[in-house]
């Protein structure tokens, strides 16, 4: 397997200078390979390097600190170009904790003033679902560019919504599926187009944990504030929040949304009074016949997570960043032979000699999708898309609909745990 | 990359009922590959699935690196106590035990804590001391492998054994599928584990015999020797040529077991004879085998040819050369 892939490169860097010089480099990349045709997302990378005046500057507010949003500030501080100018959460505790690590940045407790500030570019949410379409809504009105955190929406008419109010914007929007970004996945959607496992026959994705999936609540007046994953008036749980993640790898791989699914899911451990499943399954189904499986649980963490991409010559697990031959390639004598015998020929096999054991275990055990630890998942590369598409002016083109597909999909699986029932691409969605 | 499924070839110019079909698959340690010829689709995929079934059954019974199989635990256990393995397993150890009599000790399944000793050493490049060759002798020899005929047990006379049967398995798994597709009426077959350990069922469909070329191991591209086999096997035993960097290595990963010490050199022997096993016992133990005791070795069994291919170096390249044959 050729693995001198594009994508390939590793992140380092521990500050801005050495993120700088990562993304010089995937600018180069990014020009480069024949794959990003179809990656339209990665054009913003493109760009010419930041320089460091004052009309290169992105100036970012960012709603809701909690964990996710404290990773996004992390990744931020460290895009070159980027300044965190405001930050929001309506809870003070969190609001002051994220004010101490961007002592220059503003806060707010309520993300509409964070709005009017002046001087804003863009809006980073990383609030609970439940927020994510009124905060977008309300950002484009205030012509603010977009950086919403996955999943899209609460319900599907919220997605129709803001896909709606986005349609023939120019502002950017970018939706937090950073895996649209990761070098492993590319490269595993690489080898897909190149052929490499043949047609998709199936996706098989799973996310499991052990952990009971809550945050620690000073006073239990803030328990549905502060684990609101844990409750259907904020969120859909494992659906949106950890499945989203995999569902959009297979909608993109596959290049289409499903049109069904059908599942189960149930609170069969954790019985702590929350409202949302410990565990789901749901099957999706697309219109050429594929299915995605997905399963999530939260009592076990023996597999942990993985995606497997299956096709008849081979297997892709796209997180652990394997392949596996469904059969090893013969060796060349015995593909001479072959191809002697299906031309009549009669020569001699060269084969015979001492044992055939180089790479055996490489193949056997699968090969690596790259020859390097990645700590990179995508989220950095993201962000600097972001900034740049910002700086272009120019939206970042496909990401609504990945948005939706994804957004849909998630609600869909949720829908039909539910309602048990089989539930199936809502008609007339358009994005 | 290339894939290798199942694959239909057909000409239907040149040879409208000629049917190819192949499959590759990874079993014990190596690759195995089969190529079918005049069947059609559906059956030759029913045998292709039930050749690797057994090949599976085989290698659940005798691999060394699956802890759950009878040899493992044989290896584990059979020091402090006789051990009863499976019926098979115990068959296939008494046949172990003929070939170590036929061919006086230079087949012995019992050489891996030699090997073990070696490989370790020369990682870290450099040689064991005489006394731990000789403490690892006394782990080695199948006259300290105790197989009792009546109660059908195993037993190691000595701490540390341990068997390994790499190779013989090869040559078992191969003869067994032989048998397993003539009983099924299959009458032309090609039959590859690992490229050493050939067999084929009948002759080629477009001449008399299947043409094997034995390749010089410093030049793949190169025949040497061509076997033109019908209805045979063909096992070839060589020094390993390579080290993990990659330039060639003085020492091979055969043990003498007359010495405790590695063969030394670049030659391979390869044998071919009517049966899988004999092929392969006979590949490995004429190796280790000098040329003037070779005869009387081979007297013991089937009818066989044999040749032995030595590497010199002439001006910076390793060059072939026949330096023995038998029965050609």
């Amino acid at each position: 397997m050729d693995s001198d892939s594009a994508f390939v490169s590793s992140s380092g860097g521990s500050d801005r200078a050495h993120r700088r010089e990562f993304l010089k480099r995937l600018a180069v990349l990014a020009g480069s390979s024949a794959l990003l045709a179809e990656l339209p997302w990665w054009s913003p990378l493109r760009a010419a390097p930041v320089g460091d005046s004052p009309a290169d500057r992105v100036r970012i507010g960012l709603v809701g600190v909690g964990t996710r949003g404290n990773l996004l500030i992390a990744q931020l501080l460290r895009t070159p170009g980027v300044e965190i100018a405001a930050l929001c959460d309506d809870y003070e505790p969190h609001l002051q904790a994220g004010l101490m690590r961007v002592k220059r940045a503003k806060g707010f407790a309520d993300y509409r003033q964070m709005l009017d500030m002046p001087g804003l570019d863009a809006v980073v949410i990383a609030t609970p679902l439940y927020l994510h379409s009124r905060m977008c809504l309300d950002a484009f009105s205030a012509g603010k560019h977009v950086y919403c955190e996955k999943s899209l929406a609460y319900t599907i008419e919220e997605c129709q919504a803001v896909a709606d109010a986005y349609r023939g914007s120019k502002q950017v929007f970018l939706i937090g599926h950073q895996r649209l970004f990761s070098p492993l996945i590319l490269r595993a959607l690489e080898l897909v187009r190149n052929g490499e496992i043949g047609q998709i026959t199936q996706i098989r994705a799973y996310w499991h944990r052990h952990g009971n999936w809550r945050n620690p609540v000073p006073d239990p007046s803030l328990e549905r504030r502060l684990n609101w994953r844990l409750y259907r008036a904020y969120s859909c749980g494992l659906m949106t929040e950890l499945a989203s993640h995999h569902i959009q790898v297979a909608n993109w791989f596959l290049g289409a949304h499903p049109v069904a699914c059908a599942g189960y899911g149930s609170i069969n451990y954790w019985k702590d009074g929350r409202e949302l499943y410990d565990n789901v399954n749901v099957v999706y189904r697309y219109a050429d016949g594929t299915h995605v499986v997905y399963d999530s649980l939260t009592s076990n963490r023996l597999y942990g997570e993985e995606i497997q991409i299956m096709g008849p010559k081979g297997t892709i697990e796209a997180i652990s960043g394997r392949l596996y031959a469904e059969s090893p390639p013969p060796a060349p004598g015995i593909v001479q032979l072959i191809n002697g015998l299906e031309h009549g020929f009669f020569n001699t096999v060269p084969i015979g000699g001492p044992s055939w054991v180089p790479d055996l275990k490489k193949d056997t055990k699968g090969s690596l999708l790259v020859n390097e630890k990645l700590t990179e998942d995508g989220t950095a590369i993201a962000l600097a898309a972001f900034a740049n598409a910002i700086r272009l002016r120019e939206p970042i083109p496909g990401m609504m609909e990945q948005a939706c597909r994804t957004g849909v999909s998630v609600l869909m699986g949720q829908a039909s745990m539910e309602q048990q029932q089989e539930i199936a691409w809502p008609e007339g969605f358009r994005v | 990359m290339e894939g290798c499924t199942w694959r239909r070839m057909s000409h239907p110019t040149l040879f409208p009922e000629q049917k190819v079909f192949h499959r590759s698959c990874f079993a014990m340690n190596t690759r195995f590959s089969m190529v079918l010829v005049g069947i059609e689709t559906e059956r030759a995929e029913a045998l292709a699935v039930a050749a690797e079934c057994d090949l599976r059954a085989c290698e659940r019974m005798m691999s060394r690196f699956d802890a759950e199989s009878p040899v493992s635990d044989l290896n584990r256990r059979a020091t402090e106590t006789a051990i009863q393995p499976p019926e098979g397993l115990w068959e296939i150890l008494s046949l172990c035990r003929d070939y170590w009599k036929r061919s006086r000790g230079a087949f012995d399944i019992t050489l891996w804590p030699l090997n073990h000793l070696w490989r370790e050493h020369l990682g870290r490049g450099e040689e064991p001391t005489g006394k731990a060759i000789e403490q690892a002798r006394l782990q080695t020899g199948f006259e300290r492998l105790h197989l009792d005929e009546i109660a059908h047990t195993v037993r190691f006379q000595s701490k540390g054994m341990s068997i390994d049967l790499g190779g013989f398995g090869k040559g078992f798994a191969i003869e067994r599928l032989d048998g397993s597709l003539r009983a099924q009426g299959v009458e032309q077959a090609f039959l590859s584990f690992g490229e050493s350990s050939i067999t084929v069922l009948g002759s080629h469909p477009h001449g008399p015999a299947w043409p094997v070329g034995i390749t010089n191991m410093f030049q793949p591209s190169d025949t040497v020797h061509t076997f033109h086999l019908r209805n045979a096997s063909l096992s070839s035993s060589g020094t390993a040529p390579f080290n993990r960097m990659g330039g060639p290595q003085v020492f091979g990963q055969n043990i003498d077991p007359r010495n405790g010490r590695p063969l030394e050199g670049y030659r391979t022997i390869s044998v071919v004879s009517p049966s899988g096993i004999e092929a392969e016992v006979l590949s490995t133990a004429l190796l280790v085998t000098p040329e003037r005791d070779r005869a009387a070795l081979i007297s013991g069994f089937s009818t066989i040819s044999a040749i032995e291919i030595v590497y010199r170096t002439n001006a910076g390249k390793f060059v072939p050369c026949i330096e023995w044959e038998y029965g050609l």
